[in-house]
C-alpha cells in the first residue's frame, strides 16, 4: 500500500482529500446542537436603545420634576434659613444647630424605639397567625377578613382609634377600665402610655401584612423536608422551629424592612392621634420634622432634618433591594 | 388506614394546641373586625345614644351599644351642611388622575426597561424606587417650596402631580416584574407577521392587562388613603375625604356621629376595591416581592 502511493502522486493527494473530509464530516457531527439553537435567527431584533428611551422619556422626564428637583432644592434649602418670606444663606448652621438640638435626637430615639416594638409586636403575632390561618379551613374567608384594616386610610383610623380611646365615651376605654388596667385618663393623655397607644393602632392595622407575607412563605415550605424530618421523629415544634422557620426568613426580612421603612413614611394616624402629644411623648422624628416644617414654617430647618431621615432611608432602601434581587428571597 | 392518615396522630398536646390555635384565631377576629363594627354602628347613632356607656366594670350592661334608634341623619348632613360630594369628587379626581398617568407613562418605562439594557440601569432602577420609599414629609417639604413658588398649593393638578411622587416608581417597579415574564417572541412573532414595532407592543398589552388593571386599582388606593399631602399640598382649594374628615374635629365639638359616618364613606369604597384586586393584592402591598 505503502509502495503505491509512494509512487502515485495523484493517488496520495486522493488519500489526503478523503482524510481532510472525514475529520471535516467528524468536526460537523461534534458540534454541540445547542450552539446552533441558542442564537436563532432573528429577523427583527430587539429595537435600538435609541427607541426605548424614547418610550421611558416621559416617565422619567416627570421623575425628575417631581424627585429629582425637588431633591437637590432640599440640599439647597437646608442651607438656609427660609421662612414664609424668603431665604437667607446661611452654609451648614442647620446641621451643626441639629446636633444640640434635644428634640432632635428625641425624635431619633423615639422613632427607633417605635419601630421596633411595632416590629417586634408585628413580627410574633403575624407570623403566628399565619402559622394558624395556613392551618385552618377558613383560610379564604380569614385572609378576606385580615385585608381590612389596611384597606383603611391611616388617618382615618387613627380618627376610629380616638373615638375608642375617648376618656369619656370610649368602649376601648371603658373595656380597660373595667379590666382595671387604666384609670380615668385617657390611655392617650398619659405620657407614659400615649406611645404604647399609638402603637397599638400601627399593630391594628398592620400585622395583617406580615401574616400575609409569612402565609405565602408558608405556602413554599418543602413538604418533603417537612415528612422527611417528621419520619425521623421531630415533633411538630421541632419541625417548626428548625424547618419552618429557616425557609421564611427571607421573606420575613422583606417584611421587616417594608415595615420598618412604612414606620418613616406614614405618620398620618400618628398625627391625628396625639400629634406628638401629650408634651413630645409620641413625637418621633418625621412627626417633629411636619411641626417644624408645616407649623413654624421654618423649611431651612426641615429640610436639615429631612435630609437625616432620607439618608437613613436610602440605606435600608439599598439593602432592601438586595434583598430583592437575591432570587432567594421572596420569587418562587 | 389510608396512607396519608399515618402522619396525623392526635396526642393530648396537639388536642391542646388546635384548642388554642382556634381560641386565637377567634380573638384576633373579634380585634380586627370590631373597630369597623363599632365605627358602622355609631355612625347611625344619635348623638346622645353615642355618648351611652355602661358604668366601669358593669358588664351586664354593655347591650346599650344596641339602645339606639338608627338615623341618617349624620350622613345626610355630611352631604347637606358640609360639602361632602365635592370632597369625594376631589378625592376621584386626584386618586383617579394620578392612578392613569402613573400607568400610562408607567407602563411605557417597565416596558422599555424590561427590554433594554445598558449601563447604569441599576442605578437608574433604584433612584426610581427610592423615590416611592422616600419619607413623605421628607418629600413635602421641597415639594412644598417647588408648588408654592408655582402655585400649585391648594389645587388638583398639584395633588394629582403630588400623588405620582410615589405612584409612578411604584407603577413602574411591579409592572416591569410583569413585562419581564412576557417573551420577547411574542413580538417578534407580531413583527414577522408584519406589525411595526408599536403594534407589537400593543398586541402585548392584553398580556399584562389583568395586571395593569389591578395596578390602577392600587394606586388609586394609595393616593385616597393619603393625609399628609392633601393636608399640606391640597389644604385650601383640594381638600380631599381623609383631611375633610379630620376636620370634623373641632376642640369644643367634635361631631362624633358624622366622623365615623365620613368614615364609613371614606372605607367603604377601598374595601369593595380591595375584594375586586386581591388576587394582586400582597403582591402590590409588599411592592413585588411576595407574589400570591
Amino acid at each position: 500500500m505503502t509502495d503505491l502511493t509512494e509512487k502515485s502522486p495523484a493517488l496520495q493527494d486522493v488519500a489526503a482529500k478523503l482524510f481532510r473530509a472525514r475529520s471535516h464530516s467528524i468536526e460537523v457531527e461534534a458540534r454541540p446542537r445547542t450552539e446552533v439553537l441558542e442564537k436563532p435567527l432573528t429577523f427583527n431584533p430587539p429595537a435600538p436603545k435609541r427607541y426605548y428611551f424614547y418610550l421611558m422619556a416621559p416617565a422619567i422626564a416627570v421623575l425628575a420634576f417631581i424627585s429629582l428637583y425637588p431633591f437637590f432644592w432640599l440640599i439647597f434649602l437646608s442651607l438656609q434659613d427660609v421662612d414664609i418670606g424668603g431665604g437667607e444663606w446661611v452654609g451648614f448652621d442647620n446641621y451643626i444647630r441639629l446636633f444640640s438640638d434635644s428634640r432632635f435626637i428625641n425624635g431619633w430615639t423615639l422613632l427607633l424605639k417605635y419601630s421596633v416594638i411595632c416590629l417586634t409586636l408585628q413580627l410574633s403575632i403575624g407570623v403566628l397567625l399565619a402559622v394558624v390561618v395556613n392551618n385552618s379551613r377558613y383560610e379564604r374567608f380569614l385572609v378576606t377578613a385580615l385585608l381590612m384594616p389596611m384597606m383603611m386610610a391611616p388617618a382615618v383610623a387613627g380618627l376610629l382609634w380616638l373615638f375608642l380611646y375617648n376618656g369619656t365615651f370610649g368602649w376601648y376605654h371603658w373595656l380597660m377600665q373595667s379590666v382595671g388596667i387604666l384609670d380615668s385618663a385617657s390611655i392617650l393623655a398619659r405620657a407614659d402610655t400615649a406611645l404604647l397607644a399609638v402603637i397599638i393602632v400601627d399593630v391594628w392595622q398592620w400585622t395583617p401584612l406580615i401574616t400575609l407575607i409569612a402565609l405565602a412563605g408558608l405556602k413554599r415550605v418543602p413538604r418533603d423536608q417537612l415528612e422527611a424530618n417528621m419520619v425521623d421523629g421531630a415533633s411538630p415544634m421541632r419541625n417548626f422551629f428548625s424547618i419552618t422557620l429557616p425557609n421564611l426568613y427571607p421573606v420575613l426580612l422583606i417584611a421587616v424592612l417594608l415595615r420598618f421603612m412604612d414606620n418613616f413614611r406614614f405618620i398620618d394616624s400618628l398625627l391625628v392621634l396625639t400629634g406628638g402629644g401629650p408634651g413630645s411623648a409620641t413625637k418621633i422624628l418625621p412627626v417633629y420634622l411636619f411641626e417644624v416644617a408645616f407649623k413654624f414654617f421654618k423649611l431651612g430647618r426641615g429640610a436639615a432634618i429631612a435630609l437625616t431621615l432620607l439618608l437613613v432611608t436610602i440605606i435600608l432602601g439599598k439593602i432592601l433591594v438586595r434583598v430583592f434581587e437575591n432570587p432567594k428571597a421572596g420569587r418562587s | 388506614m389510608a396512607s396519608r392518615d399515618v402522619v396525623t396522630y392526635e396526642t393530648p398536646l396537639t388536642k391542646l394546641i388546635r384548642v388554642l390555635s382556634v381560641v386565637f384565631l377567634a380573638l384576633y377576629l373579634v380585634w380586627t373586625l370590631l373597630p369597623f363594627f363599632i365605627m358602622f354602628i355609631s355612625s347611625f347613632k344619635d348623638l346622645l345614644a353615642a355618648f351611652k356607656l355602661p358604668a366601669v366594670g358593669d358588664w351586664s350592661d354593655i347591650g346599650v351599644f344596641f339602645d339606639f334608634t338608627p338615623t341618617l341623619k349624620h350622613y345626610r348632613s355630611l352631604f347637606e351642611d358640609n360639602a361632602f360630594g365635592t370632597y369625594t369628587m376631589n378625592s376621584l379626581i386626584a386618586a383617579g388622575g394620578s392612578a392613569v398617568i402613573s400607568v400610562i407613562f408607567g407602563s411605557l418605562a417597565a416596558y422599555s426597561l424590561s427590554r433594554v439594557n445598558f449601563r447604569g440601569k441599576s442605578d437608574l432602577f433604584f433612584w426610581i424606587i427610592s423615590t416611592r420609599m422616600a419619607p413623605v414629609v421628607a418629600v413635602m417639604v421641597p415639594l412644598y417650596s417647588i408648588f408654592r413658588s408655582l402655585d400649585l398649593v391648594g389645587t388638583l393638578p398639584g395633588l394629582i402631580l403630588a400623588y405620582t411622587t410615589f405612584n409612578l416608581p411604584f407603577a413602574i417597579w411591579i409592572l416591569k416584574g410583569f413585562f419581564d415574564n412576557v417573551p420577547y417572541a411574542i413580538e417578534e412573532a407580531q413583527m414577522v407577521d408584519g406589525a411595526t414595532r408599536f403594534q407589537a407592543f400593543r398586541s402585548i398589552l392584553p398580556l399584562v392587562a389583568p395586571g395593569i388593571g389591578a395596578f390602577i386599582v392600587l394606586c388609586i388606593l394609595f393616593a385616597w388613603n393619603d393625609f399628609l399631602f392633601a393636608a399640606i399640598i391640597g389644604s385650601g382649594g383640594a381638600k380631599t375625604l381623609p383631611v375633610a374628615t379630620r376636620e370634623l374635629v373641632q376642640p369644643q365639638n367634635i361631631q362624633w356621629g358624622a366622623i365615623m359616618a365620613a368614615g364609613v364613606i371614606t372605607t367603604l369604597p377601598m374595601m369593595a376595591l380591595g375584594l375586586v384586586i386581591r388576587k394582586y393584592l400582597v403582591t402590590g402591598l409588599t411592592m413585588g416581592a411576595v407574589k400570591e
